[in-house]
């Protein structure tokens, strides 16, 4: 248990260094932040000064000139004047230092996702990824925001207080600093103590929360099964012992917070009181300095009240920062370019050599996979759910590492073509046409500023998209929702190929989509599909066979393997794995089939 | 301030520990108004060097007494006022909970779940902090305010207490009016942040295309651009809260400066001592807070009475679904008795149900087949109650099922829904849901039943591994044999399978309708299905479409229609030939 606690705290510090690596960027604004920092603290400082010395000099000796009190006057009200201002400048500074951090953070995670794997992505649930992104990298801004500031802040202020002290009066002040191992053991007290309690109350906060949601997902459950009463114990403990852990909270902040604090206070205000009562037995005392002092003193707790209070927020912030710093250490990046041969795709011959592929390592989804789909032929996969012909695609777009096996383009390995030529060149139409939140237009080209309205225009007009665009109220400017939910599917796919057909790809890779569509969207989907594929190398899988019955060539894969290969009349011929499929989606009998021939 | 009434209730409930918690806060901040009076009598003492040794003493004595008083009021009042805020969470949550645990299935399809998490969490703890903080504040400012107010003109000087306090509400004021803008500021901030929430959740949603389209790099350009204006808006937050600090600073100091200039002319004059003076700007810096905390209540009582209101109407509603006044506590047990005329869902126009008539006697099995949407959840759904019926009567045993209570009812029949729940908890746990007491014998039995014994032994922990949100994922097939071997447990009357065989291979099929057989002899099975081999058996099929009967019969009569059934039979045949492999035909 010890050595944990201790490997954690190794880690914290680690951490704390990384988080504070980033202020590097932001050097010469930092300085500046310091120095209005330390004016505005100056001029805090400097304020009980002036108060002493029109107290000792001038009405303690009841001595009035007019022309040296209005300066001390202007004196006193200038000092605020200028703590006021620079405090704010300082603030604000500080934070504005603070939040560019964050977003460069923030940027820095986003940046590393976009270039992570697919591999990364099915391992990793998205909503935790989402998390990481915005809520852990918030919490490290208030770790900047709130708490760096603060307590550089109540540093910089309970030394500037302390140099005044020792300004007015060296015995005291050091006097005074015997307050701080007082303060700092109750600090590090503390800390030790909340953070325990702190991390009980957090494991039981995210109990309490997991046991609710799950409640409420299988309320259907709970009460098919009579088991109300059970579970409403069940959450009831749960709720009592989060309660417990609060209260436990509660005690210890009565205990060491604002009264042990202010406990100290009164230490300081005794010693204060002690020292000039003292000295008053045989000495005439500078009532000025008592004021002073005391003046300071009462200052001196707001710093050390505020420090106390974001423990916890830091506490949080570390487990944030920690579990952000692991998913930009992610090793699990995706296949980039290796060399730089800079290959292109000419006339987009595409060859699979022997490719054998698995996702976790273990079981193999693809065996031996050889085949060639010549410049402007058809290949269509075809096969049952789980037979591993979207294990193809993901590969031949490179979205996994290819371990067994080639996969070449024209010749060259899949490794020598860039990113950019690879994407460029290949177009893929997704089963699930995803949609952005923006407009028709924006869909179509995405972030390819290059393509003009007129290519927009002509890429939705290639594929039947335009005759429900132009019907549109506001046509190729019409919003589009989150996940494009105001369109239909069919709707929605064409637009997908409008967006593939804008970049003008030499190869086409088609994931047909299995959901049906309206017949009407249906037709303008086939036909626009057909001229899609004239005069590109196209890939395609399949699920209705009704639709790849021209492809020069037809795989049929079953547990990652090609069991069958040719034309659909050859195939048809063999009476095989193809044939039986044929059959199941053209009816009943066996009539049909043999009327297709 | 309604909250503070509505809340009144519980302020009874715990009147005690508020009573004393108000009282001790108050004895508080009555106690902090004397170190600050000591500091007066002994600054003059020192000025005028008439305190003597032991006089000092006595006042340091004071100063300790008065200080460890102070600690254990503080410790007090903490205590009971923010120990009894977190009871009233405690209570709240409780009260949802068992609330949600009777409202009807209707209500948990209408409401987003997150929504109501955020109800059983942010909503409780803005009513706990009203009910802690918010006293706390509405205490302190009122009467701390109001006790250094009084002392300083009672015991000082109340014509300097009334020129030094001028600037006060100023203060007041502006952070009133800070506080306004801030929440306006803030508001757009939080905009702004989950406006990037959600193009975080479309990236990651969409990374498939992102990537088939090299729109990384025009991803992370977007991102930064919605970040910075998280940061633009953030900064604008910051202008404002950065303000209340130096605000304040700058007009106590005015405060201070008032309070010295007219304070020396009083001390001048005699009317005042030096010492007056020093303990008057002492209690100066003591009415900071209370202002302060006059600004905060504000924000506090609103948020709070808004949330309050939330929660109060989600526990004003009704379940739709209760027992009728006479309804029977015998466990109802017969012939099952299906005339609908006709069903819809509460809100919804087209009719789901129409015209289905059936009897299945005590003992048979019944199948139900049809297209999705055809009604076959639905049907089995309405002999649960979860939806009562206004044209129509189930019956079973020749009794309503709207004649003997939710609890009896639900004591007949066991249910295999359609999407499997598990809970986070042992395999075993999960098993024995229904019935907590069940030995391990009994719930390694219903697993064999559900052919998932073996499955189970192959995990590490066997029946102790820790299955749901948080455990072992399981496949779709395994989650369905759990939940089988869940409903088996219960032994019941009535056990419906609503398209729960249809993530388990053809073979295990078999073996689980098998164990059916032998193991509910004398009891009813109610099975739906996309397989019609699930239903095979049967000792009734119905052919659901569009919410009717198309056809009727077993198995045999239903292949001799040549119908719907036996198209679809001929059909499954060859699909399952195809996903073997072909067969090798």
């Amino acid at each position: 248990m010890n050595e944990e606690l201790n490997q954690e705290s190794h880690s914290g510090r680690q951490v704390i260094w990384r988080l504070l690596s980033y202020l590097k960027f932001f050097k010469k604004k930092t300085l500046i932040a310091f120095i209005v920092l330390l004016t505005a603290t100056g001029a805090d400082v400097l304020g009980p000064i002036v108060m002493k010395i029109f107290i000792d000099d001038y009405l303690t000796p009841r001595f009035f000139p007019v022309r040296p009190l209005m300066l001390l006057a202007a004196a006193f009200i200038g000092l605020y004047a200028v703590s006021a201002l620079f405090n704010y400048y300082q603030v604000i500074s500080f934070q504005r230092i603070a939040l560019n951090i964050v977003q460069m953070i923030r940027v820095e995670v986003f940046s590393k996702v976009q270039h992570l794997g697919l591999r990364f992505f099915d391992q990793t649930p998205g909503g935790s990824l989402v998390s990481r992104i915005t809520n852990d990298t918030e919490t490290i801004k208030d770790l900047y925001v709130t708490v760096l500031s603060t307590i550089v802040n109540s540093t910089v202020m309970m030394i500037g207080i302390f140099t005044g002290m020792f300004f007015l009066d060296m015995r005291l002040a050091f006097i005074c600093l015997l307050l701080m191992p007082f303060l700092l053991v109750l600090m590090w007290v503390y800390r030790k103590l909340s953070s325990k309690i702190y991390r009980v109350t957090r494991v039981k906060l995210s109990q309490l929360n997991a046991k609710l949601n799950e409640s409420l997902q299988g309320m259907s459950m709970i009460q098919a099964m009579r088991q109300e009463k059970r579970l409403r114990n069940e959450f009831g403990h749960i709720n009592s012992e989060h309660k417990m852990a609060l209260l436990q909270s509660v005690r210890l902040n009565s205990l060491m917070l604002r009264s042990a604090v202010y406990s100290v206070y009164l230490i300081g205000l005794m010693m204060i009181l002690s020292f000039f009562g003292i000295q008053s037995f045989d000495h005439v005392v500078k009532i000025g300095v008592l004021y002073a002092f005391i003046n300071y003193l009462d200052r001196f707790f707001d710093p050390i009240n505020q420090i106390m209070q974001q423990l916890t927020i830091f506490q949080q912030a570390m487990v944030s920062a920690e579990r952000v710093f692991g998913l930009l250490d992610d090793h699990r990046t995706a296949p980039v370019q290796e060399g730089n041969l800079n290959a292109a795709v000419r006339e987009g011959r595409i060859e699979f050599k022997d490719v054998t592929f698995s996702y976790d390592g273990q079981t193999d989804v693809l065996k031996h996979i050889s085949f060639t789909a010549n410049p402007g032929e058809t290949v269509a996969l075809v096969g049952h759910t789980g037979s591993g012909k979207s294990s193809i695609i993901n590969l031949l777009m490179r979205f996994y590492p290819i371990e067994r096996g080639g996969i070449y383009i024209d010749g060259e390995p899949l490794t020598a073509f860039s990113d950019q030529e690879l994407r460029r060149r290949i177009g893929l139409v997704l089963q699930d046409s995803f949609m952005f939140v923006g407009n028709v237009a924006d869909n179509i080209r995405l972030s390819h500023h290059q393509i003009t309205d007129e290519q927009v225009k002509a890429a939705a007009e290639f594929v039947q998209a335009d005759q429900f665009i132009n019907k549109l109220p506001h046509q190729y400017h019409e919003p589009v929702g989150e996940r494009g939910a105001t369109f239909s599917s069919g709707q929605r796919q064409l637009l997908s190929f409008a967006r593939t057909m804008a970049q003008n790809p030499k190869i086409l890779v088609l994931d047909e989509a299995t959901a049906s569509v309206d017949t009407e969207t249906e037709e303008a989907i086939q036909e626009a599909l057909s001229k899609m594929r004239r005069g590109r190398t196209t890939i395609a899988i399949a699920h209705r066979l009704s639709t790849i019955q021209d492809a020069d060539q037809i795989l049929v894969l079953h547990r990652g393997e090609i069991v069958e290969r040719g034309t659909h009349q050859e195939l048809l011929k063999k009476g095989g794995l193809y044939y039986k499929m044929y059959q199941l989606q053209h009816g009943k009998t066996g009539d049909k089939v043999s009327s297709a021939h | 301030m309604h909250i503070f009434i509505d809340l009144w209730w519980f302020f009874k409930q715990e009147r005690l520990k508020y009573g004393f918690g108000i009282l001790f806060l108050m004895l508080s901040s009555f106690l902090s108004m004397i170190p600050p009076y000591v500091v007066g009598v002994l600054v003059d003492s020192i000025r005028t060097r008439s305190l003597t040794p032991y006089g000092l003493g006595m006042w340091i004595l004071f100063l300790i007494f008065i200080g460890i008083i102070y600690y254990f009021t503080g410790y007090i009042w903490r205590q009971c006022i923010f120990g009894s805020s977190i009871i009233l969470a405690y209570q709240l949550r409780k009260s949802l909970y068992k609330h949600f645990t009777r409202l009807s299935p209707n209500f948990f399809q209408k409401r987003r779940i997150g929504d109501l998490m955020a109800h059983s969490t942010n909503d409780v703890n803005a009513v706990q902090v009203a009910a802690g903080e918010g006293i706390l504040t509405l205490i302190d400012s009122v009467t701390m305010g109001g006790m250094v107010i009084v002392t300083m003109s009672v015991f000082i000087n109340w014509k300097l207490t009334l020129i030094t306090l001028l600037p006060m509400p100023i203060m007041a004021v502006l952070t009133m009016y800070y506080g306004n803008l801030l929440h306006k500021r803030f508001s757009k901030a939080q905009a702004a942040f989950s406006d990037l929430n959600d193009k975080v959740q479309e990236n990651i949603s969409g990374v498939r295309v992102i990537k088939a389209f090299g729109e990384e790099e025009a991803q992370i350009k977007l991102f930064r651009n919605a970040s910075k204006d998280v940061v633009q808006k953030n900064i604008a937050v910051a202008k404002i809260d950065s303000l209340f600090d130096p605000t304040i600073t700058f007009i106590v100091a005015i405060c201070y400066f008032l309070a010295l200039i007219f304070g020396a002319t009083y001390v001048v004059h005699g009317s005042m001592t030096i010492g007056s003076l020093t303990s008057f700007t002492l209690y100066l810096g003591q009415l900071i807070w209370p202002m302060l905390a006059f600004g905060f209540l504000f924000n506090i009582v609103e948020r709070g009475s808004a949330s309050y209101d939330r929660i109060r109407r989600l526990l004003a509603i009704k379940p739709e679904i209760v027992d009728q006044p006479n309804a029977s506590d015998q466990v109802p047990s017969g012939s099952l008795d299906y005339s609908i005329h006709h069903f819809q869902y509460p809100g919804s126009q087209a009719s789901v149900l129409s015209e289905i008539n059936f009897t299945v006697a005590q003992g048979q099995t019944l199948g139900i087949v049809g297209k999705t949407g055809a009604g076959k959840t639905t049907l089995l759904r309405l002999l649960l109650r979860e939806f009562d019926l206004k044209d129509g009567q189930i019956k079973i045993g020749g009794t309503s099922i709207r004649d003997v209570t939710l609890n009896a009812l639900r004591s007949a029949i066991g249910y295999v829904p359609q999407d499997h729940i598990l809970f986070s908890a042992t395999i075993a746990e999960n098993i024995a849901f229904a019935k907590p007491e069940a030995s391990q014998e009994e719930v390694e039995r219903v697993a064999k039943l559900a052919s998932i014994h073996e499955d189970i032994l192959r995990f590490k922990e066997g029946y102790g591994t820790i299955v749901g949100e948080r455990g072992v994922t399981l496949s779709g097939g395994q989650k369905q044999r759990i939940s089988i071997a869940r409903a088996l447990l219960a032994d019941p009357e009535l056990l419906i399978f609503d398209d729960s065989l249809s993530a388990v291979d053809a073979r295990t099929e078999v073996a689980i309708l098998q164990a059916l057989k032998t193991e509910r002899k004398n009891k009813t099975t109610l099975i739906s299905a996309h397989r019609l081999s699930a239903v095979e058996h049967a000792d009734l099929i119905i052919v659901l479409e569009a919410g009717q009967i198309a056809e009727r019969g077993t198995h045999e009569q239903l292949l001799k229609k040549k119908g719907w059934y036996a198209e679809m039979y001929a059909h499954q045949q060859l699909e399952s030939l195809v996903s073997e492999g072909g067969g090798k035909a």
